[in-house]
C-alpha cells in the first residue's frame, strides 16, 4: 500500500478498467506471449517503455508450458487435449527476452517478494538493481553434510540462481531451479551429479532440466562448452 | 444493438464479451477466453506422479494450493493412500488460508467498486483507506496460513504424496492463532458491509453443485452433491461432459445436458447448516434465503464463507497447538491406479482424475471451477433482459450490469485455460 503511493498504476486490468496510457517509464511482463494477439500486446508495450522488466519464471525462462516443445508433436499433444483445435494457437514457447529487448529480469516461481520491491525501487530512484550471481547453495541451510545432493536427491541448487533464500531446500524439497542458472554454470558437471549421485537415467534428467524452461543464455553458453 | 467487451478487468486472466441485443433480448452471449492453452494435462502425461502437484500448481498464481493438493488428492485415491489425520488437518488449514486469501482479493478488490460505481481500486482505496487497510490485513492473514503450513505462500513446497515433508513451526502457528483472533473484528466489518449492500434482482434456475461432508462443511473432501443428487466424485464426472467450440481454449462442461453453477453461493446452499456460529448469525441476519438462484449472491456467499474460514482456521489452528503434530510416514504399495480428488477451490468444485502406471502418469484431466461456470454463465446472460429495468438502461449502464454478473461468479480465466 505504501508503495502504491510512490507509482502511478498506468495499466493494471486485474485493478482497474481505465483506458491504457500513452507510455511507461517501467513496464513489468509477466508470463509468455502464447497467443497472436498476446505477442501484438507486447510488441506495443514494449514500444511505449522505458523500462521493460519480466517478472517470473514464464517471463524469464519459458515456464513450465515450456516443456511441450520437447515432447514430440506440439500438435499431437493439442490434440489429445481438445476436440478442436482450429484457431487455438500452439507456437513455440518464447520468454520475453526472445521475443522484444528486455532490460532486466526478476526470476523465480513464486517470485521472491522483497526482491521485487527492492529492484523496482532502486529502478524508481534511477538506479541499476543486479542480482548477484550465486548459486541457491550459498543461502542453503542443507549445505555440506546434509546437502541433497549428496544423499542422492536431485537438487539443481548448484546451477541456479540464488536470491530465493533456499526456501525449498529449507523445506525438505530439493531445489527444482525455477529461478534459472546463474552464470558460469558447468551443465555437464551438474548431469553428471545427478547421474551417479542421484542415479537418475539420461531422460529423468533431461525432464528435470526442461522443468522450468531452457531458453537462458547460461545453458547455452554452457553448452558450448 | 450489438455489445462487445474487449476485456472484462478484473477478474484473473484476460476474456471478452459479445451479445447481440434485439429487440430488447440477449442473444448469443458469449464468453470468450483470450488466453493461450498451456497444455498442462498433455505435459504432464509421461512424467513422474510427484511432479504433477508440483508442476500443476502452476497453472495458477491465485490459487496454487488447490492445484498441488487437489493433484496429490487424485494420486492418493489413485494408489489407495491414506495420509494421517495431522497432514489432513494441516491441507485442510491451508485450504483455509487459500480461500481466505482469494474471497478477501475478489469481495474487496474486484467486487465492491462495482458497488459503488469505481472504475478503478485506486479510486476505491482513495475513498475507503480503512477499508482497503482491514482488507489488506485481512487477506495477509490467508497468505501467512499457507506460507507457515506450505513453506511459502504462493505454491506450497511442504505437501507430499500421502502426508507432509515438513511440519510448520508451532510458534508461527501460535502468532497465526493470536493474528487470527485480532483479526476477526475487522473481518466481522467487512460482512456487515456486504450483508449491507444491496444485490440487484435476478432469478434463473440450475443445478447448484458442490461438496458435502456428513461433520463438516465440506471444502477438502466430501462426496458432490448436485440439486438434490449425490455422488461419488468419480461418479459425478461419468455425468458430466466436456465440450469445446471451434476457437475457443476452454472445454466447457455440462451436467446431464444442463449448466450447472459452482462456487461460494453453491457451497452455502448445499452446506449452510454447517456453518460456525458467527457465520450462521450472519447468514441468518442477511436477504440471502435459499434457494437462491441469482449469481449476485455469490458475493455475499464469498463475505459469509470468509467469516466462516476465520472461525475454522482458529479452531483448526487451537487443536493443532493444543495437540501432537506428528506426522506418519505413508505407505506406498503400488503407483499403478486411477482416481478423482476433488476439492472446493475458491470458485468451485474442482477436479483431477488421473491416471498412472509405475509411478509414471498415463492420462489426466483437469476441470476446473471456472470452465464449469462459464456455459451457466452464458445461459444467465441470455437471460439479461429479465432484470428488472434492463431495456430502460442506456448501453453503457447494461455493459457494466453485464460485467458485474461476470465478476459477481469470480471467473478465473488462467485456470479454465490449463
Amino acid at each position: 500500500m505504501e508503495f502504491l503511493t510512490k507509482v502511478n498504476i498506468g495499466d493494471f486490468r486485474l485493478a482497474e478498467e481505465l483506458p491504457d496510457v500513452k507510455y511507461y517509464d517501467i513496464a513489468i511482463v509477466e508470463g509468455t506471449a502464447i497467443t497472436k494477439e498476446q505477442l501484438r500486446r507486447l510488441k506495443i508495450v514494449r514500444k511505449k517503455s522505458k523500462i521493460l522488466v519480466a517478472l517470473g519464471a514464464c517471463a524469464c525462462v519459458g515456464g513450465p508450458q515450456e516443456i511441450k516443445d520437447y515432447r514430440g508433436n506440439k500438435n499431437q499433444l493439442m490434440r489429445m487435449i481438445y476436440p478442436n483445435i482450429r484457431g487455438i494457437d500452439n507456437p513455440n514457447v518464447k520468454s520475453v527476452k526472445e521475443l522484444v529487448k528486455v532490460d532486466l529480469e526478476i526470476p523465480g516461481c513464486p517470485i521472491n517478494k522483497e526482491e521485487f520491491f527492492r529492484i523496482i525501487n532502486e529502478l524508481i530512484g534511477g538506479k541499476k538493481p543486479i542480482i548477484e550471481q550465486k548459486p541457491v547453495c550459498e543461502e542453503c541451510i542443507r549445505k555440506n553434510k546434509m546437502c541433497f545432493l549428496l544423499l542422492g536427491k536431485p537438487c539443481l541448487g548448484s546451477i541456479t540462481l540464488a536470491g530465493c533464500g533456499a526456501l525449498c531446500p529449507a523445506n525438505n524439497f530439493p531445489c527444482d531451479g525455477c529461478r534459472g542458472p546463474r552464470k558460469g554454470i558447468n551443465l555437464e558437471a551438474m548431469k553428471k551429479a545427478l547421474k551417479y549421485k542421484a542415479h537418475l537415467c539420461e531422460d529423468e534428467i533431461e525432464m528435470i532440466m526442461e522443468r522450468f524452461g531452457e531458453k537462458n543464455e547460461y545453458i547455452k553458453a554452457s553448452k558450448k562448452i | 444493438m450489438k455489445i462487445r467487451i474487449d476485456h472484462i478487468a478484473k477478474i484473473e486472466g484476460h476474456a471478452s464479451f459479445t451479445a447481440d441485443i434485439i429487440r430488447g433480448d440477449v442473444k448469443g452471449a458469449r464468453i470468450k477466453i483470450e488466453d493461450g492453452a498451456r497444455l498442462f494435462e498433455g505435459i504432464l502425461r509421461g512424467r513422474k506422479d510427484e511432479e504433477l502437484p508440483e508442476i500443476a500448481s502452476r497453472i495458477c498464481g491465485v490459487c496454487p494450493v488447490v492445484h498441488n493438493l487437489t493433484g496429490y488428492k487424485a494420486l492418493e485415491k489413485a494408489y489407495g493412500i491414506q495420509p494421517d489425520e495431522t497432514s489432513i488437518t494441516l491441507r485442510k488449514l491451508m485450504m483455509l488460508g487459500q480461500l481466505i486469501n482469494s474471497h478477501s482479493l475478489h469481495l474487496f478488490f474486484f467486487s465492491l467498486a462495482d458497488f459503488f460505481g469505481y472504475k478503478s481500486d485506486l479510486q476505491l482505496v482513495n475513498a475507503y483507506p480503512e477499508k482497503t487497510h482491514d482488507a489488506v490485513k485481512i487477506r495477509d492473514i490467508g497468505n501467512r496460513i499457507v506460507e507457515a503450513i506450505g513453506g511459502r505462500s504462493v505454491h506450497p513446497i511442504t505437501p507430499v504424496l500421502g502426508g507432509f515433508r515438513k511440519t510448520p513451526d508451532i510458534l508461527k502457528l501460535k502468532e497465526l492463532l493470536t493474528d487470527c483472533k485480532k483479526t476477526m473484528p475487522l473481518v466481522l466489518k467487512l460482512g456487515d458491509l456486504f450483508t449491507q449492500l444491496k444485490y440487484p434482482a435476478f432469478h434463473r434456475e440450475t443445478t447448484l453443485v458442490s461438496l458435502i461432508h456428513p461433520n463438516e462443511y465440506a471444502i477438502y473432501d466430501g462426496r458432490v452433491k448436485a440439486g438434490k443428487l449425490i455422488f461419488e466424485p468419480k461418479e459425478f464426472l461419468l455425468l458430466v461432459k466436456e465440450f469445446q467450440r471451434v476457437d475457443n481454449v476452454v472445454k466447457k462442461t455440462k451436467f446431464a445436458g444442463n449448466t450447472y453453477m459452482v462456487g461460494a453461493l453453491a457451497r452455502l446452499h448445499n452446506n449452510f447448516e454447517k456453518l460456525n456460529p458467527e457465520a450462521r448469525k450472519f447468514l441468518e441476519k442477511s436477504d440471502l434465503k435459499f434457494p437462491r438462484y441469482n449469481p449476485f449472491y455469490n458475493i455475499l456467499a464469498q463475505s459469509i464463507e470468509l467469516i466462516h474460514c476465520f472461525e475454522e482456521s482458529i479452531t483448526l489452528l487451537e487443536l493443532l497447538i493444543t495437540g501432537e503434530i506428528k506426522i506418519s510416514e505413508p505407505k506406498i504399495l503400488s503407483r499403478t491406479g486411477d482416481g478423482v480428488g476433488a476439492i472446493e477451490a475458491p470458485r468451485g468444485v474442482l477436479f483431477y482424475d488421473v491416471r498412472a502406471r509405475d509411478g509414471i502418469i498415463q492420462d489426466l484431466n483437469i476441470i476446473t471451477p471456472t470452465a464449469q461456470n462459464l456455459a451457466n454463465l452464458e445461459a444467465d446472460l441470455e437471460e439479461f433482459e429479465h432484470i428488472e429495468g434492463f431495456n430502460g438502461l442506456k448501453k453503457e449502464e447494461r455493459i457494466d450490469r453485464i460485467k458485474m454478473l461476470i465478476r459477481a461468479y469470480d471467473p478465473c480465466v488462467t485456470c479454465s485455460v490449463h
